[in-house]
């Protein structure tokens, strides 16, 4: 694509995508922005004292941050395999297990208010941090084993088997092969995995008997106290913006 | 050469049957998600027969016969479903074109692409508000907006706020499965003389096809279920099937909870329906 | 010299006992005390209290209230030797469905809620399904200042609310209109019809089932009675903003909407809403409070213990402790939060009643709430929602 065309699109991705979240950075600031002003009346520090103060924001971003990692960890380790399988076996009758994974992602999440708290205190796991791994892995596994699945095709079965040929054994295989070919789609599922686990809201509320994560926090001054919700949506997309940045770094080049 | 050496076996069609190594393989996950979710799942279906403090020789179908006799959730099903065929079908399309716009684009171009990706739905409705609501952005700075999608009644500011956060989630699946190997492929097949149009159906689309169709039933069970969106740029009138449900409980959790749970399984059963279409027409046309 | 709260109850021991001896003697006893047995009963609760850690479950939007959970209430708590730690949640029902979930786990004690600021409906819900704690509010030593015997306080929304329940606050329902665009406001729903009328766009209201928006409905119904009080609506709806198309979904909308002058009247059960929209920078400062039909439709704030709670001795010090002068005097100082007592002050001696007065008023808030209008029923909301949807929305 020319030169140009490419920077007009740049232009325009930026202008849809990053000028509204501009706002966001904005009104954190404004102590006062009432209509028909374009920019704010007062500006002042008055978001970031209530968000770090009484609405614990410190906390809630540990928390979020602690759950985000364990979670993105957990659903690698446990959704590498089953992609693996589902990916390069193919498998018969293997409906049932895609129906299993599928699940998560198709059932409404509001719905998990309705049946997870009672069923997490039957399990003996909620009204802990882990319990709200272990919800939000629910969720993130799922992500993380459809897009790891769409590493595992017929060129890294090949390059396996050459390597394979060649005398390599599985751990070799698996770290010279395997794992650099599907990096891309590692990294991807990592990300995705950390999102779906860093945006949980009500999965959190209902397995964390009212620990504060970001959006637990942030959910209840939406609306009623712009300026509080648009500082805490700052705390809350600072890291997502850092991961995406931290991404893109390593898949600078397209493949 | 080890013949025992399973990597050896994998394309061999005597082996196209559950070995134990793939029932271990799969396990850990399966098990984690069965019993987490499975056990959950039975809990909401019990909220929607068994009301609290009976037992399950209480257990009725009086939720669901309320459910259905109520006009606000027949009438919300149908937005629900419209939304959702709207939302689905255009972030696809604009996500596929966002993708071949960008595929030999940098990492920092793709980037801005995918801005929105890790806003949670519920700050891009916010967003959406701040900038097109009544006395909002674009109102201060253009005077007023032509056109009304915060509680436009069509549900088009729903749609709005779904295509914007969907259509770059497409793309990037997209992306994903777009590598070097597609880029050799079809110059071979312009190579040996296929336009351009040709290329698209025979190589590109294949290859793309499979992120395109999860991306999109993601997208669409995402939009059937989802709450904070259509709370906030919704229409008061229907409301859509999580709405209807959170409007339920709104006030007294206890007389409403049973409904609620109806109405979300439902829109959670829509999903799957949707879902299987979607796979079996993809795998029927993988047999093409 | 203000007595603690371990002291105070120390004292009222000692106090039953020479008093029981004095009445024997036909002299007066004080009124303030609880019966010796409820003293007793309350010490023995204080002192298992200690320690524990007391997780109360409430709306977590307003930042006044937090800072006042916060930085007053923890504070007294603390010297009582107990650790308050505030549970924000969207919505009361967050909390509800915590505690039915647990009862649906089967779970009798150790739950995660110990105190809940409830609002009515889902507290007779909960009654109903025998969720909450019974028979501890009176025997409470600062329950003796509230005057449980007016039916604003011992119904809510009609629903006895016996031993489960303990008022902490005052709710009234205030509008409010902006001095500059609107130099009189209404004072009559039939004026405020008229308003519209003269210009049209400039009213509405919040859609049921919102607590705000079902409260003015419930207020159009009481003052014109039910059927008429629908015809009124109707009437009012084209004349409203967006021809009555849209509604705002919540209160915090239309408080937007209103901020941002697109209609000219916003209203809450918050009578200090204004104070504290204007903090935040929303309100512009001409906005002032104002009533329709010359009264308020008042309401009484209540926190309630669930049965299975964890720490319910803790709770039930700390749900003693809000109603403590001091703290409802901070409450109510029109500098702080300005939200109305729920203390019969004439119970209160002196030195305490003195707390009550002499502070500056605030021009966001009303200190009369007129000739006051008592709540409809439980039962009656969810009918009064579905009549609303269907008669004026679709």
């Amino acid at each position: 694509m020319s030169e140009r065309r490419t920077r007009l699109l740049v232009g325009v991705l930026a202008a849809l995508f990053i000028a509204p979240l501009m706002v966001l950075l904005v009104q954190a600031f404004a102590d006062s922005w009432r209509a028909p002003g374009v920019l704010p009346d007062q500006l002042g520090w008055r978001g970031f004292e209530v968000a770090f103060g009484s609405a614990r924001a410190g906390d809630a971003l540990v928390n979020s941050l602690l759950v985000a990692f364990a979670a993105t960890a957990i659903s690698l380790v446990l959704g590498w395999p089953a992609a693996r399988v589902l990916g390069m076996r193919r498998l018969p009758r293997n409906g049932f297990v895609f129906l299993l994974i599928g699940l998560p992602l198709l059932m409404p999440p509001y719905l998990a208010g309705f049946g997870l708290t009672e069923w997490f205190i039957r399990l003996g796991i909620d009204d802990s941090l882990a319990g709200i791994v272990l919800a939000h892995v629910t969720f993130a596994l799922p992500y993380a084993i459809l897009i790891l699945l769409s590493g595992f095709n017929r060129e890294v079965e090949a390059l396996e088997e050459m390597a394979a040929t060649t005398g390599a054994g599985p751990a070799r295989r698996l770290a010279w092969v395997t794992l650099p070919a599907l990096r891309p789609t590692l990294i991807a599922a990592a990300l995705l995995s950390f999102l779906v686990s860093w945006s949980q809201y009500g999965t959190s509320l209902a397995v964390g008997a009212g620990r504060p994560t970001l959006p637990i926090v942030m959910l209840p001054f939406i609306q009623t106290d712009p300026e509080v919700a648009a500082a805490l949506a700052l705390v809350f997309l600072a890291p997502c913006i850092v991961a995406l940045a931290f991404v893109a770094r390593l898949q600078r080049t397209p493949l | 050469m080890d013949t025992r050496d399973p990597a050896l076996n994998l394309r061999s069609s005597a082996s196209r049957s559950w070995r134990r190594e793939d029932v271990l393989a799969l396990a850990p996950a399966a098990v984690l998600l069965a019993a987490l979710f499975l056990g959950a799942l039975a809990g909401a279906v019990k909220v929607s027969l068994v009301p609290l403090g009976g037992g399950i020789g209480d257990a009725s179908l009086a939720s669901w016969r309320q459910l259905f006799a109520d006009p606000s959730f027949r009438d919300g099903l149908v937005l629900t479903l419209e939304v959702t065929i709207a939302s689905t079908a255009i972030a696809a399309a604009l996500g596929v074109a966002l993708a071949l716009a960008l595929r030999r684009s940098a990492g920092a171009v793709r980037a801005v692409a995918a801005a929105p990706v890790p806003v949670p739905h519920l700050l891009v409705a916010v967003i959406a508000v701040v900038w097109l609501g009544p006395g909002g952005l674009a109102d201060r700075i253009l005077g007023s907006l032509p056109f009304d999608l915060i509680g436009n009644r069509n549900g088009a500011g729903i749609v709005a706020v779904y295509v914007y956060k969907e259509a770059p989630f497409i793309a990037l699946l997209v992306l994903a499965a777009m590598g070097r190997s597609l880029e050799q492929r079809e110059e071979a097949a312009a190579v040996f003389g296929a336009g351009g149009l040709k290329r698209a159906a025979w190589v590109l689309w294949p290859t793309i096809r499979g992120p395109v169709v999860v991306g999109s039933i993601i997208v669409a069970a995402f939009a059937i279920g989802a709450l904070e969106v259509p709370l906030a740029v919704g229409p008061n009138y229907p409301p859509t099937l999580a709405v209807y449900a959170f409007q339920t409980t709104q006030g007294d959790l206890i007389s409403g909870e049973g409904r609620a749970a109806a109405a979300l399984l439902l829109a959670g059963f829509l999903a799957i329906v949707l879902a299987s279409v979607g796979v079996r027409h993809a795998r029927s046309a993988d047999n093409e | 010299m203000r007595l603690r709260r371990i002291e105070v109850s120390r004292w009222l021991s000692a106090a039953a006992a020479v008093t029981a001896f004095a009445v024997g003697l036909g002299a007066c006893a004080d009124d303030r005390q609880p019966s010796a047995a409820g003293a007793t009963d309350f010490k023995e609760i204080a002192d298992e209290a200690r320690g524990q850690t007391v997780r109360w479950w409430m709306y977590g939007g307003d930042e006044r209230i937090n800072d006042y959970v916060d930085s007053v209430v923890a504070p007294a708590a603390r010297r009582a030797g107990i650790e308050l730690e505030r549970v924000p949640v969207a919505d009361t029902a967050d909390a509800v469905q915590r505690v039915v979930a647990q009862r649906r786990a089967g779970e009798t004690s150790g739950g995660a809620v110990d105190l809940i600021w409830i609002n009515g409906e889902n507290f007779a819900a909960g009654k109903q399904a025998g969720l909450w704690l019974d028979g501890w509010t009176r025997r409470l030593p600062n329950a003796a200042l509230v005057d449980f015997e007016d039916p604003s306080i011992n119904r809510d929304l009609r629903v006895p609310i016996d031993g489960q329940e303990l008022p902490w606050s005052r709710a009234a329902f205030v509008y409010a209109y902006d001095q500059k665009r609107t130099p009189t406001p209404p004072s009559t729903f039939d004026q405020l019809l008229d308003y519209a009328r003269a210009h049209p766009g400039r009213v509405t209201y919040p859609a049921p089932p919102d607590f705000t928006g079902t409260s003015f409905v419930k207020q159009a119904v009481i003052a014109k009675g039910a059927d008429e009080g629908f015809n009124y609506l109707a009437e009012l709806k084209p004349l409203m903003w967006q021809q009555g198309e849209r509604f705002p979904k919540s209160e915090a909308e239309l408080n937007r909407l209103f901020a941002n002058g697109e209609v000219d009247f916003a209203m809450s059960f918050d009578p200090s809403f204004i104070a504290s929209e204007v903090r935040k920078g929303e309100f512009d400062e001409s906005v002032r409070p104002f009533l329709l039909e010359g009264g308020a439709l008042v309401n009484t704030s209540y926190v309630t213990i669930p049965a299975d709670a964890a720490n319910a001795a803790g709770a039930q010090v700390v749900a003693d402790l809000l109603l403590d002068p001091r703290l409802q005097a901070q409450k109510a100082d029109p500098a702080r939060l300005g939200i109305p007592t729920v203390l019969d002050l004439d119970r209160l001696d002196p030195t305490e009643r003195r707390r009550f007065q002499g502070s500056v008023a605030s021009p966001y808030l009303l200190d009369d709430f007129g000739d006051v209008k008592s709540e409809l029923g439980a039962d009656q909301v969810r009918p009064l929602e579905e009549r609303w949807t269907r008669e004026i929305l679709r």
